[in-house]
């Protein structure tokens, strides 16, 4: 027996406790960071080292929850999260999710609907990695214009926001308008509010997902949130959402408490210094990185589906490996980051 | 290169566990009951509980979670500070 294999008594397989550290710190960093659960990344890797389907979708929900938790706490003290905004994406996004499974089911009964899920995942992940890309080089002039004008007043109330999407949306004024002057928005229709996050559940519901890969992106370019703001707003989402989901797939089984436990070790160190990053790495430096985190999680579900249509395996370890290696990478650059922007504060701070 | 030198790792650690797995691929199938007679210790304790009451282990799970999570995360925090990476509240810039 291997000398870091333990044994996992509810999957009934035997595990590399050090692959599961580094998969839950991996997914640590990346949530803590961005602000997403990650189990887009951890359902497939553990299916592909072994774990049963029924387990590798269960656990890492177990994980997300508990990773989230002092991720959300060191958000709150950075003043990262809208807790207004929150609750009410809460509330709309699991009716969302609700109607979005109702016609997954009812599709399924059809036919073959993962095919369909997964082109939709496809093109959901590529327009928005896409869009990010794009927004972060065509917006390089007006960060360096906005650097100038530090006297500017919109830099005065310490936020900076706004874009063409979210500014159309604040200017349709359909009674009652609420702010919300934790994010610095003044006015915004709650139909459209309530509308925006009704699709962002639709969406995780029909595609199976947790939502934090979709709530992130439509924080910043629907309702106008700093980057920095809508990464820990978006956690409290996940944190709701996982602890539900957490608790739901341990009644039925399919939590492998040991893997959970062990991954939680990684985890919870890596949210932690994920969600210490955002301090030092700039609002377009996350949505860069976001981008690309994204448009590779498309790749791996183009083999993923390639897979499925040529049943030939190595289709499915190129998918396993453009995700852990996206994510590995990701990872490394965030490190890097906050070890090297840190020195700096310090040096100029003596 | 970050990324070549996962993919070797990463082939390399699949090939091993799934060949473990193969051998013990009666064990990989997913089942509602576990079977205890060769359980001991922790691993016993958990089997039971999930056998036994599901309820219970959903809550254990839950509440495991939570607290392990909220411990590692204080801790964590601790060793941060004293590197020098403490947080404080940011002006939200992009």
């Amino acid at each position: 027996m291997n000398l870091f294999n333990i044994y996992l008594p509810v999957a009934g397989i035997e595990f590399n406790v050090l692959l599961l550290v580094l998969i839950g710190f991996c997914v640590g960093v990346l949530g803590g960071f961005f602000g997403v659960g990650g189990g887009w990344m951890v359902t497939p890797a553990l299916n592909i080292f072994g774990f049963h389907m029924a387990f590798a979708i269960g656990t890492p929900l177990a994980n997300i929850f508990g990773q989230s938790i002092g991720a959300v706490r060191k958000h709150h003290r950075m003043g990262n999260i809208d807790w207004k905004l929150g609750l009410i994406s809460i509330v709309t996004s699991v009716i969302g999710l609700e109607i979005g499974s109702r016609v997954i089911l009812a599709l399924e009964k059809a036919g073959d609907v993962g095919t369909i899920v997964r082109w939709c995942y496809i093109f959901l992940l590529s327009a928005l990695g896409v869009y990010m890309m794009y927004d972060f080089y065509s917006s390089r002039p007006r960060q360096l214009k906005s650097a100038q004008e530090e006297s500017d007043k919109s830099r005065a109330a310490g936020l900076s926001r706004g874009n063409k999407f979210s500014d159309r949306l604040h200017s349709i004024n359909i009674p009652p308008m609420i702010s919300f002057p934790a994010s610095g928005i003044e006015g915004v229709s709650l139909w459209i509010i309530l509308l925006v996050f009704l699709i962002t559940g639709f969406l995780s519901g029909f595609m199976g997902v947790g939502g934090g890969f979709i709530i992130m992106p439509v924080l910043i370019y629907l309702i106008g949130l700093p980057t920095t703001i809508a990464v820990g707003t978006s956690l409290v989402t996940v944190l709701f959402t996982a602890a539900y989901g957490c608790f739901t797939y341990a009644m039925k089984g399919r939590v492998e408490i040991m893997a959970a436990f062990v991954m939680l070790i990684g985890a919870s160190m890596g949210a932690q210094i994920g969600a210490t990053a955002v301090k030092f790495v700039k609002g377009y430096g996350i949505r860069l990185l976001f981008a690309i985190m994204i448009i590779f999680a498309g790749f791996s579900v183009v083999a993923e589906q390639i897979y499925k249509s040529t049943a030939k395996p190595i289709y499915q370890t190129l998918a396993g490996i453009i995700l852990m290696g996206t994510a590995m990478s990701l990872v490394v650059i965030i490190l890097v980051r906050l070890v090297l922007d840190s020195r700096r504060e310090r040096r100029l701070r003596l | 290169m970050i990324f070549l030198a996962f993919c070797l790792f990463f082939v390399n650690a699949s090939g091993n566990t799934c060949s473990a797995n193969t051998v013990k691929k009666e064990h990989a199938t997913f089942t509602q009951h576990i079977e205890t007679t060769h359980l001991s210790g922790v691993d016993l304790w958990i089997a039971v509980m999930y056998n036994g009451n599901r309820v219970l282990y959903a809550v254990v799970v839950t509440l495991v979670m939570a607290v392990l999570g909220t411990t590692l995360a204080f801790f964590t925090d601790l060793v941060l500070k004293a590197l020098g990476m403490e947080v404080s509240r940011l002006s939200h810039r992009e």
